[in-house]
């Protein structure tokens, strides 16, 4: 009895190491924003996604309602109150999947947020950058940046 | 005085009889045999030489109608399990009937082979412990890799592509997708509208498949990620997974193109749980046509795909928390 009970044992350990080989890795801890008053997703929708082959990259471009409305419909006029958040990952390949890039570390947080001043809508940019999400000093090359990130036709969401 | 007596003890006697009917029973379940023909090849797998070499050694056992049994597979009752094996293995994938699969579900199929091998589930376990010979190596497993790596391809789109992703996309701004009655598989799940006001857990780009996808998650498993608890992950969850087709633009940005399919996997242990906890479903083109038709049977392709990821509650993705 006794042996059978140090065999049982030994079985249950061998078991314990052969899945101890293979940790599971439950997060993309990597790809994690830290979390910072400097920028806010909750309560966003997806307007778009997209990856760039060239430089690795991995975007989503988040909104709120009035910015998902707006981009829906072109951007044609930009409204006062809208929230664009275009989130840039490098790209790793997937540990689970050989066919597959998922996002790696974050490489910048650019929010749009616009307000109205007086009879006009103001709209103010900010680029964050890296994984302490440095706010970005120089200032120019913005009106590109909103203007391409205005430009993202959403993606198809049936 | 004891006599002296040839005889063997009872107890001996007894033991002797008992193999012999043990015996007797084990050559009588020999002829319970099932079937396994090999069927007509109908159009065999189509690969570089030193590809196909690798998959004949190691999958046409089960995965071929060029079965090869040894004799130690032929004694009952391994035969039972072998014979099982065979059955099941040919169903799901059949290298000697390989003409019967469109092209994109050839090479579909070549890539979620080489990631059951990655996995360590394919070929089974239990068949190499046996067969070491269908052992596939490092080596192997490179060239079939760069197999796979050389059918990549990425150019901009053309015209005919971005034009029916225009269509589409007119079509949608215009909200005339919208469906009246939600459509139902055949495992009697719905489609469910409101996935796309739920928070993206991910994004993969898949370039097995020339997709772009976004996976979200609903309150419930957006709550799970946020409390660390999803492992496993709690009745109610719900993920769905959104794939468009790839429209590369020429400074070599890729945007989502043709809405293809929403997938849904909805976490429930007991109402699910035949299909491992969770309930599958997959809804095609802005019209959401249910995959499978009315053949419920289209969770085993779900199922048999999402298997090597047991150990994470059968989910691939790696939620991004932030
Ligand atoms: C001993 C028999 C056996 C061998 C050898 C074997 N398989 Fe399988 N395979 C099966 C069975 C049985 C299934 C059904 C699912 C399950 O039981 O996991 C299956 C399922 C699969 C699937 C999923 C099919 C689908 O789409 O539903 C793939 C892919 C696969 N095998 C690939 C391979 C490859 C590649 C090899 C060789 C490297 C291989 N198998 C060798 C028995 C086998
Ligand atoms: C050929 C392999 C394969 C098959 C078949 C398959 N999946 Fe998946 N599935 C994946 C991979 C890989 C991912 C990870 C995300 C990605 O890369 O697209 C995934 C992810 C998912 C997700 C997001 C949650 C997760 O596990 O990451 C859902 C939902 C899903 N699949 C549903 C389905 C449904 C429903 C079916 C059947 C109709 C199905 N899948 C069939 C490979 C497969």
């Amino acid at each position: 009895m006794k042996a059978l009970y140090s065999l049982f044992a030994v079985c249950s350990l061998m078991f314990a190491a052969c899945s101890d080989n293979k940790p599971v890795e439950l997060y993309n801890t990597k790809a994690a924003l830290p979390s910072s008053p400097k920028y806010n997703l909750d309560g966003l929708k997806v307007i778009t996604s997209f990856v760039n082959k060239t430089k690795g990259t991995a975007s989503t471009l988040y909104g709120n309602d009035l910015a998902l409305k707006s981009a829906i419909d072109g951007n044609k006029t930009v409204g006062a109150n809208e929230v664009f958040t275009l989130v840039t990952w490098k790209q790793q390949d997937d540990d689970h999947w050989f066919g597959a890039k998922i996002p790696s570390n974050v490489e910048s947080v650019e929010v749009i947020k616009t307000t109205s001043s007086g009879n006009s809508v103001a709209v103010n940019y900010q680029q964050l950058n890296g994984k302490s999400l440095d706010l970005k000093a120089d200032t120019s090359g913005q009106s590109e940046r909103i203007k391409y990130i205005l430009g993202q036709k959403p993606s198809v969401l049936p | 005085m004891a006599m002296k007596t040839n005889r063997k003890p009872m107890y001996q006697r007894k033991a002797f009889l008992i193999i012999l009917i043990l015996f007797a029973g084990f050559l009588c379940i020999q002829f319970v045999r099932p079937d396994v023909p090999n069927p007509p090849v109908t159009g065999d797998l189509e690969a570089p030489a030193d590809v196909k070499a690798i998959i004949q050694r190691a999958c046409y056992d089960c995965h071929s109608n060029n079965t090869n049994l040894r004799w130690y597979d032929k004694i009952v009752p391994i035969y039972w399990g072998v014979a099982s094996h065979i059955k099941q293995g040919r169903a799901d994938l059949n290298f000697s009937e390989w003409n019967k699969l469109a092209p994109a579900d050839q090479k579909g199929k070549l890539w979620e082979s080489v990631n059951q091998i990655i996995a360590g589930a394919m070929p089974l376990p239990g068949y190499t412990a046996v067969h070491t010979g269908a052992k596939v190596s490092a080596a192997d497993l490179a060239v079939l890799k760069n197999y796979l790596a050389s059918m990549v391809h990425s150019k901009p789109a053309d015209t005919a592509v971005i034009n029916a992703a225009d269509r589409q996309y007119q079509y949608w701004q215009k909200n005339k997708t919208a469906v009246s009655k939600l459509p139902t598989a055949a495992n009697g799940i719905s489609y469910i509208p409101d996935y796309k006001n739920w928070q993206p857990i991910s994004t993969t780009e898949r370039f097995d498949n020339n997709t772009l996808r976004v996976i979200f998650g609903n309150d419930i498993a957006v709550k799970a990620i946020k409390e660390n608890k999803i492992h496993p992950w709690p009745n109610g969850a719900i993920f769905a997974k959104v794939a468009w087709a790839q429209l590369q633009d020429k400074d070599g940005t890729t945007h989502t193109g043709e809405f293809k399919q929403v997938e849904y996997m909805i976490k429930d242990d007991k109402k699910y749980a035949s299909t491992y906890g969770w309930g599958w479903a997959r809804f095609k083109t802005p019209k959401m046509v249910p995959y499978g038709g009315s053949n419920v049977m289209f969770t085993t392709e779900c199922m048999n795909c999402h298997k090597p990821m047991a150990a994470e509650d059968f989910v691939f993705t790696q939620p991004i928390k932030h």
